[in-house]
């Protein structure tokens, strides 16, 4: 009989695989927009908006996120500050136009505030600061939070993430689709300005901040990835949550990002109030 | 597995300063290992597919800041796979990778290799099934060095784990599954 390792190589011809997916790429150059800073491999000219497109061959789950992202477009669009977000969604999804009459948003689909929004566990103020090693920072001006979760490896980054999520407060708008207003997410890592400005594609902006003496970043424009280098080097993955605008922070070697439909003022004031 | 042309340095290049039809080659050269790499890691077709698109996507907007003289492959790997694991957290559920036999393989077939021929049909199929009943750490090793034919920093970038602890986790998978096999040959 061959030996395991043998056999092993051997399997791998007669392996079924999936079909492989046929991906092209698809790179209309992006419009500029004047003001705030575009990451910079837009701005040197060599950007081509969302590169990749899947073949006309549009699968399920794609079309299914295809739905989604209409039902969120109506809903977003429902909040003023949202409006130029989808503005510029319409531009690139056309279909979007195309709802002759907005119906009502939907409700909060089911499940608990972490659930929807991935947090982790349900946890207080307390437990989280006896599990974490860094301070946990709270914004004065918002107060106690409504709600505090817990993400530990493996689906948090290596030395964990709190979240702070605060429902409601007065002047800012609470999403009808998370039913959160602001969300405080805290974990230990760095960003690196460069990689982390690759990832805020064609129509997001990113423009220099200072919170309460930190260096920071404000984020405008539709949902985008986040990414950042965690305490132990490898890179942690993530999304942005409330489609909104966001503040990013390092506060002492505490990644500090401030979600929400804030003004840049307003989102400043609340990082300098930690 | 997929050949490493020696003209990657080329493409990424022309790529980097904005030549559509390199970034497409690169897409098109590696998307089989990729998407293959994401199925091992989602244990699901549909989302082996969206999280191969963004991870070109994301490779894309951060390939300026690939290491000139890199080996590419292992670079889009790690990306596609980052988005793979990043899917299965973010879903909170994970497919089991449940790895089947081409059907109507038979020796002889499409030229398989000489240890092909040596191995029975149903001991092959026993073996994948005895691989399929490990454990998911277990599964995903063997899958991505043998399967997949990854090398260590490839399998490394997959299952985001150091280099070092693939060939000990490689090691240990490996002996688990063996025990198994003479524990089954010997009932």
């Amino acid at each position: 009989m061959p030996d395991l390792e043998q056999q092993l190589t051997a399997l791998a011809a007669e392996i079924e695989w999936p079909p492989t997916p046929r991906l092209h790429v698809s790179m209309p150059l992006p419009a500029r927009r004047p003001g705030a800073r575009r990451a910079s491999f837009w701005s040197e000219g060599r950007g081509w908006g969302f590169p990749i497109r899947l073949s006309p061959r549009l699968s399920r789950p794609l079309a299914i996120a295809a739905a989604a992202l209409v039902i969120v477009a109506i809903a977003l669009a429902a909040y003023p500050p949202s409006r130029d977000a989808i503005a510029r969604w319409v531009n690139l999804h056309t279909t979007i136009q195309r709802v002759p009459n907005p119906p009502t948003p939907s409700p909060l689909p089911s499940g608990s505030t972490g659930e929807r929004l991935h947090l982790g566990s349900p946890t207080t103020l307390g437990a989280a600061q006896q599990k974490v090693t860094w301070k946990i920072a709270v914004p004065s001006t918002l107060g106690q939070p409504d709600e505090v979760y817990l993400k530990e490896p493996p689906s948090g980054p290596s030395q964990d993430e709190v979240a702070l999520v605060y429902t409601g407060r007065a002047g800012i708008p609470t999403s009808r689709l998370t039913g959160v207003s602001v969300l405080v997410m805290e974990a230990r890592g760095k960003f690196d300005e460069i990689f982390f400005q690759k990832t805020i594609g064609s129509e997001g902006t990113i423009e220099e901040v200072n919170v309460g003496g930190h260096a920071g970043y404000w984020i405008t424009g539709p949902p985008h990835d986040f990414f950042f280098t965690q305490a132990d080097g490898t890179r942690y993955f993530d999304t942005l949550r409330l489609a909104g605008n966001t503040l990013i922070f390092d506060d002492n070697g505490t990644l500090v990002r401030i979600e929400g439909d804030l003004t840049r003022d307003q989102a400043i004031q609340l990082g300098a109030s930690l | 597995m997929e050949g490493r042309p020696a003209d990657d340095p080329d493409l990424i290049t022309r790529a980097q300063r904005g030549d559509k039809a390199a970034y497409e080659e690169i897409v098109q050269r590696y998307q089989q290992i990729a998407f293959r790499t994401a199925y091992v890691v989602t244990g699901s077709a549909a989302d082996a597919e969206d999280a191969a698109q963004e991870g070109f996507m994301k490779a894309f907007r951060a390939l300026d800041r690939f290491r000139a003289g890199a080996d590419l492959r292992p670079w889009l790997l790690r990306i596609v796979a980052n988005e793979a694991r990043n899917r299965v957290r973010s879903s909170g559920r994970r497919h089991q990778l449940e790895l089947r036999l081409t059907e109507g393989f038979r020796p002889g077939d499409a030229a398989p290799s000489p240890e092909a021929v040596a191995v029975a049909a149903d001991e092959r199929r026993r073996l994948l099934e005895t691989i399929n009943a490990l454990s998911e750490d277990d599964r995903l090793v063997i899958a991505s060095r043998y399967f997949l034919d990854l090398s260590g920093e490839e399998t490394a970038a997959a299952l985001g784990i150091p280099e070092g602890t693939v060939k000990s986790r490689l090691s240990r998978a490996l002996a688990r599954l063996r025990a198994r096999v003479e524990e089954a040959a010997s009932a």
